[in-house]
């Protein structure tokens, strides 16, 4: 059902003040254990989350955090006018389901059970595939690839004969990045003119900082036979070019400067060696770029925008704040992590 | 006396206990030497092994940092599910060596896991961590087995010695010197008889 803008944007206005707030991300990132982390949690608009029984705690807490996300962008997503709801049906789903269909790529390459691939899975409904059971059940990967016929991932099946050759599973997943790449390229496009400002500054943006992170990956001599044109399908401001120097240069720090402030200040944790800070980095940009976009217009797509990226971040946080809980990590070690909302 | 119970006074025995003590006594220089190349070779492997563990603890902390950082970055299934890529487990082969007769496991690295997926650069990152460790433990826990064993060995060996040169060889000597004596005092007693004998003889001409 779609209905106009202004009902969403104020459902979208409502719904934020569900989210956590400041305090309570900070709380629940000090608990002590996993125990007094679902304690907390139960304080909260979660309430109280039962993982007894499951054999992985930091999995269960994972599948229930992704859940509420998916039910909280399920709300907005579906009601969003046509061109913004397509967009956003992209972003999201398509997302979600390029990683589900790596998922079960990998599982069966591993050989995983199709019960045990199933449970890996972002808990979405199946996009642009008819069914994911039915993938899953594949007897082989390249079955389970072939099933990709007549699907917008057709391209995927080109790839097998690569797979079969270096026996390896990275040209099916760089093909995958490639057809979610373009599909976004073609979805933002749609987006009205004056829509399309806060999505290019958080897709483009989020797209350059991945690629760069891959161009390091190549630097520190990771394995590809892929050209630079297959490895990085979608380039923004951080050009082909730049990503080239990237993998070549021997001043980094010289190559980095020159992207511009907004990026060195993200990509700074590199120097360091601390890459998992770059995307903590990545989300804390994500969320200055929609808050100052939501104090800019607060009547407009920017807060739906707001909304879906807060919702995420508070789920990247509590499935990191979770595990981390779960394994007895500490709260400051954690704290460098998470990304704690503004008060509101 | 109890030691001395079964004991010969006879010159094949005595002939028989100094050949015995005297390969004793061999043995014992040996195992001496064996104890002083064993705490020597112990000494440096000490020093050797609180060196590389010292470097593998902080290598293993960078190494588990990275990890951690991964799963907080990726999520733990996104982890688990790359992590399944892996191609080939670590396969191994644990052979015997030996240093001064002491046995301890070479391990033999057949082969090293190989990841064959586009992995996430922060698990990418961990993965090469661990990779680059992976040989140091192995060798660190070779090189553990080893120094375990001939501190083993080294503790046998001085048990060894310590009872040769306090119980054995001074049993022996007492052995000797009474068998010694107890020929003495018979060749003595022989002496007198034969001198008596001679004594009777003489008179017995006169």
């Amino acid at each position: 059902m779609k209905l106009g803008l202004s009902y969403v944007v104020i459902r979208t206005h409502a719904l934020i003040a569900n989210l956590l707030s400041q305090a309570q991300t900070q709380r629940l990132a000090e608990s002590k254990d996993v125990e007094e982390f679902l304690e907390r949690l139960a304080e909260t608009p979660y309430g109280r989350i039962t993982v007894e029984g499951a054999s992985m705690v930091p999995i269960a807490l994972e599948r229930v955090f992704y859940e509420k996300f998916l039910e909280r962008i399920l709300k907005i997503v579906d009601l969003t006018p046509q061109k913004i709801g397509a967009f956003l049906q992209t972003y999201y789903y398509l997302r979600f389901e390029t990683l589900n269909l790596k998922r079960i790529i990998r599982g069966k390459f591993s050989g995983l059970p199709s019960e045990k691939i199933l449970e890996s899975l972002v808990p979405i409904n199946p996009y642009l595939v008819p069914s994911y059971k039915e993938l899953a059940d594949s007897a082989s990967v390249g079955e389970a690839v072939n099933r990709l016929k007549g699907t917008p991932y057709s391209e995927v099946i080109t790839k097998l004969k690569l797979y079969e050759q270096y026996e390896a599973i990275w040209p099916l997943e760089l093909i995958l990045n490639h057809v979610f790449a373009n599909a976004i390229f073609e979805a933002v496009k749609t987006l009205p003119e004056r829509d399309r400002r806060i999505v290019y500054n958080i897709v483009e943006y989020e797209a350059d900082i991945e690629n760069f992170l891959v161009a390091m990956k190549q630097r520190q001599g990771s394995k590809s036979g892929a050209n630079l044109e297959e490895m990085f399908p979608a380039t923004y401001r951080i050009s082909l070019e730049k990503l080239r120097e990237v993998i070549e240069t021997k001043d980094l720090k010289k190559v980095i400067d020159g992207l511009g402030e907004s990026y060195a200040k993200v990509l700074s944790p590199i120097y360091t060696g601390d890459v998992a800070m770059i995307r903590t980095g990545l989300r804390r940009h994500k969320y200055e770029t929609v808050t100052s976009g939501k104090a800019t217009n607060a009547f407009g797509f920017n807060v739906i925008m707001a909304y879906l990226v807060y919702s995420e971040i508070e789920k990247d946080n509590l499935v990191g704040v979770g595990w981390g809980k779960a394994q007895g990590i500490s709260s400051q070690e954690l704290m460098k992590y998470v990304v704690i909302p503004r008060p509101s | 006396m109890s030691m001395m119970s079964g004991v010969r006074p006879t010159k094949g025995y005595l002939m028989d206990m100094k050949r015995r003590i005297g390969f004793i006594e061999r043995g014992c220089e040996f195992l001496k030497l064996k104890r002083d190349h064993l705490a020597k070779e112990l000494t440096a492997s000490i020093d050797i092994l609180k060196g590389r563990r010292s470097l593998l603890l902080n290598n293993l902390k960078e190494a588990y940092d990275a990890l951690t950082a991964a799963y907080i970055s990726l999520g733990p299934t996104e982890v688990e599910s790359q992590a399944s890529s892996v191609k080939s487990a670590l396969k191994l082969e644990v052979l015997p060596m030996s240093v001064m007769g002491v046995r301890y496991p070479y391990v033999k690295i057949l082969s090293k896991p190989q990841v064959t997926a586009e992995l996430d650069i922060t698990l990418a990152h961990a993965s090469g961590k661990v990779y680059e460790i992976l040989e140091a433990i192995i060798q660190l826990a070779e090189f553990e087995a080893r120094a375990e064993r001939i501190a083993d060995e080294l503790g046998k060996t001085n048990r060894k010695v310590n009872a040769l040169e306090n119980t054995v060889i001074p049993s022996y000597r007492q052995v000797i010197k009474f068998i010694e004596s107890k020929l003495e005092e018979e060749s003595l007693e022989e002496l007198v008889r034969m001198k008596r004998i001679g004594g009777a003889l003489a008179s017995r001409r006169e």
